[in-house]
């Protein structure tokens, strides 16, 4: 199994005799590093909750940005190599204004997760006259936000370009215990108020420091997609 | 990634250009009527199928709508090879649209694109006169006149093509209701029953066909409402 | 008609325009298209004249905006005519780009529609990127960049973006011929010139926001008087530090009674008293 690895690993567009495309799953490992990041979706709106890792006292936590806009009623959280995360969000940005400006109407959320997985997807490629990209991303998005038909919705998606709709859903290096705590804890019938608080327990309980309102970043989409406030970010802490 | 190229109009270079005869003009005006008029929960679209170039008439059976899908259709006077371009680009916007966000187009979404789609053509236009009718999102009539390159508005009933200046007076003169630009806001969708607002548009399909030459022949007529596309059809004199 | 390239002018600000129009997804061809599509003639500019007498585009107007004490006033009708054709009454002239910036419609109306909704999705896309809104300074030369690009196309736009930002009011003018100025009052379009005879005759700094929205509306008014390509409703809008309001909407019909409620004592009803 190593050998075949070995000799198997290095093109994006070669596949292992056993149908894998390492590169890929390489890219998905790297996600498995990043910063844990967490969605959950009630009736009323998703609530994102993600880790910011302070690693020095000097550092500006403000600057570390893991949740985005894409458009008001669409917001990501993202983990792994979140420059890559830039590419997508900028192209997620235009393609929501694009939608707007062709159709007066807001971009529906499956449409614009599809986008960018199509993005993601276009690792190898050379196209004409433009150089492809070298290698695939290595982020993985949760993908929020409001349809107009379908209310709130929830997304995942990785470096394979793969999308699949969640409940809840969490992706990082803790993801898997906080997988398994949502799974237990997640109602259908949540409040945002309590998903608040479910999202940010699970992230508490697989951090390594302790939770304060300037190493989490929370965000909700209800109907629009907003960023809380550090005191925001403490009322939530102080009702765990 | 593609990245985007900035717009630049292609001027063909000179010597590459084909030389025109100094009048030529891609243009022909075929004639024709559409008439929309919106209700509480209907629309109403009706369009003349006489089709002429000059004093001769090509055909008396052109339908002039667009259906795109039960509760949105375009509508265009003008010249028919342009409408015939625009109908098929809108249809194939529509059936994209469908792939991809797995629902038909909403009538104010299909404004919009017409919007864009005529403006595109802004150095060549389309030599149509259009109207976007159908239902809105609440289930209100809904009608859009444009001009020809693109500029559009929402209106409670609408007029376009070689008798617009007879028709146009006829419906201000029956449905005129407040400018939505009023403050403060008042009702400005005209609400005549039905009936009455069907046998007003035959009326005044009859007065345009005693008037203008390019309007006669028949009356294709559709009635949309949520329970889909009705089609009623009037005659009006062959001469 | 040859056309320079500028590339630094085009840069990314309008590089927007092409999907502006959905062109992308139009992939004529199977190839994406990038351009709008001219006709293959040599004299771009007697075809595009031949082609307005074809199609007759939407055109005429009276608008009007100038900063006081109080902030930004704008005024405008709602008249469109095609030729001597009213094609519309109720035309919303003014184009709300964002709660804080507003972009008045003169000259061909599709070309102010659909640039000035660019410029709403250009500015929204700042927004985004920078996490601050744009200025109002910003936000007109994006348009004015664009207008240049296309200048000598036969393009016709007579546009004043009006807003508020970190800087406090501003207005500027900006048109099709790629022209951009910044200024305290200015009226575009063809009943222009009325309205600047009522406006500079009553303007002032201190004017109260009452007194300013009437002056608006008032020259407004009176522009739809003398010129026939201005009428049906007069609305007038009000930028602050909160952003923008619609503070007016009259029909001119009933202006006139309140103007001159006697018609007899109207100059244009008057007696004649050398009439015998």
């Amino acid at each position: 199994m190593f050998l075949t690895r070995s000799e198997y690993d290095r093109g994006v567009n070669t596949f292992s005799p056993e149908g894998r495309l390492f590169q890929v799953e390489y890219a998905i490992e790297a996600i498995k590093l990043g910063s844990t990041a967490i969605a959950v979706r009630t009736d009323e709106g998703v609530v994102m909750a993600v880790e910011k890792r302070v690693t020095s006292p000097l550092l500006e936590p403000s600057s570390i940005e893991k949740v985005a806009e894409i458009d008001d009623h669409i917001g990501v959280a993202m983990s792994g190599l979140t420059a890559d995360a830039r590419t997508l969000i900028d192209h997620g940005r235009v393609e929501t204004q694009q939608h707007r400006f062709t159709y007066n109407e807001p971009m529906p959320l499956e449409s614009l997760t599809q986008s960018l997985c199509d993005l993601a997807l276009r690792f190898g490629e050379d196209e004409e006259g433009e150089v492809g990209m070298s290698r695939p991303f290595g982020v993985a998005l949760l993908v929020a936000g409001w349809d107009a038909e379908g209310g709130p919705v929830l997304f995942h998606t990785d470096p394979s370009g793969t999308y699949v709709q969640y409940e809840a859903k969490a992706i990082g290096s803790g993801s898997e215990g906080a997988q398994t705590a949502l799974q237990e804890s997640y109602r259908k019938d949540m409040t945002l108020k309590e998903a608040e608080v479910l999202a940010l327990s699970t992230l508490k309980q697989v951090m390594e420091e302790k939770v304060t309102a300037t190493n989490v970043d929370i965000a909700r989409v209800a109907p629009k997609w907003h960023l809380y406030s550090p005191t925001e970010v403490e009322e939530v802490i102080a009702r765990l | 990634m593609a990245t985007a190229l900035p717009v630049r109009a292609q001027v063909p270079a000179a010597g590459q250009a084909t030389k025109q005869h100094a009048s030529w003009s891609p243009y022909d005006d075929n004639g024709g009527t559409v008439v929309a008029v919106a209700g509480d929960d209907y629309c109403i679209v009706a369009a003349s199928t006489r089709m002429s170039t000059g004093y001769s008439i090509l055909t008396r059976n052109k339908s002039k709508i667009l259906r795109l899908n039960p509760k949105c259709v375009v509508a265009s006077a003008g010249m028919q090879a342009d409408m015939e371009t625009l109908h098929k680009m809108l249809h194939s916007r529509h059936v994209t649209y469908q792939f991809n966000h797995r629902r038909p187009m909403s009538c104010p979404a299909t404004a919009q694109l017409l919007s864009n789609t005529l403006y595109y053509k802004r150095f060549f236009p389309y030599y149509t006169f259009n109207l976007c009718a159908g239902l809105d999102d609440e289930g209100r009539g809904a009608v859009y006149t444009y001009d020809a390159i693109g500029s559009y508005e929402r209106v409670g009933y609408g007029c376009q093509g070689s008798g617009k200046e007879l028709i146009q007076p006829v419906l201000d003169n029956q449905l005129k209701a407040a400018s939505p630009l009023v403050l403060p806001q008042q009702q400005w969708l005209s609400s005549l029953p039905l009936e009455q607002a069907v046998d007003l548009v035959k009326g005044a399909f009859v007065s345009a066909g005693e008037r203008d030459i390019y309007t006669g022949d028949d009356v294709e007529i559709l009635i949309i409402t949520k329970d889909g596309i009705r089609t009623d059809s009037l005659q009006l004199k062959r001469d | 008609m040859m056309r320079i390239s500028c590339p630094l002018i085009d840069g990314p600000a309008t590089s927007a325009a092409q999907d502006a129009c959905g062109l992308r997804e139009l992939g004529v061809g199977g190839a994406p298209v990038d351009s709008f599509p001219l006709p293959a003639v040599q004299d771009i500019d007697s075809f595009e004249r031949e082609v307005v007498e074809y199609v007759k585009p939407n055109h005429g107007t009276t608008t009007l905006g100038f900063i006081f004490q109080g902030g930004v006033i704008i005024a405008v009708d709602s008249r469109a005519s095609q030729g001597s054709y009213i094609s519309s009454q109720t035309v919303k002239k003014v184009i709300e780009i964002n709660p804080y910036l507003l972009g008045t419609m003169a000259g061909g109306a599709a070309d102010c529609q659909f640039w000035e909704r660019n410029l709403g999705r250009q500015c929204r896309l700042y927004e985004l990127a920078n996490g601050k809104r744009i200025t109002v300074r910003g936000a007109s030369k994006l348009l004015a960049n664009t207008m240049f690009s296309y200048r000598g196309m036969g393009l016709s736009m007579g546009t004043m973006v009006a807003g508020w930002d970190e800087a406090g009011p501003g207005l500027y003018y900006v048109d099709s011929d790629g022209q951009r100025t910044k200024g305290k009052l200015f009226s575009v379009g063809s009943g222009s010139l009325y309205a600047y005879g009522v406006l500079d005759e009553g303007y002032r700094w201190d004017l109260s926001v009452e007194e300013a929205v009437e002056l608006g509306l008032r020259s407004i008014y009176h522009a739809t008087f003398r010129d026939a390509a201005s009428g049906g409703t007069v609305s007038v809008y009000h930028v602050t530090q909160e952003g923008w309001t619609k503070v007016r909407g009259e029909d001119v019909g009933e202006l006139h009674f309140r103007f001159y409620p006697d018609p007899a004592k109207h100059p244009c009803n008057s007696v004649d008293p050398l009439a015998v």
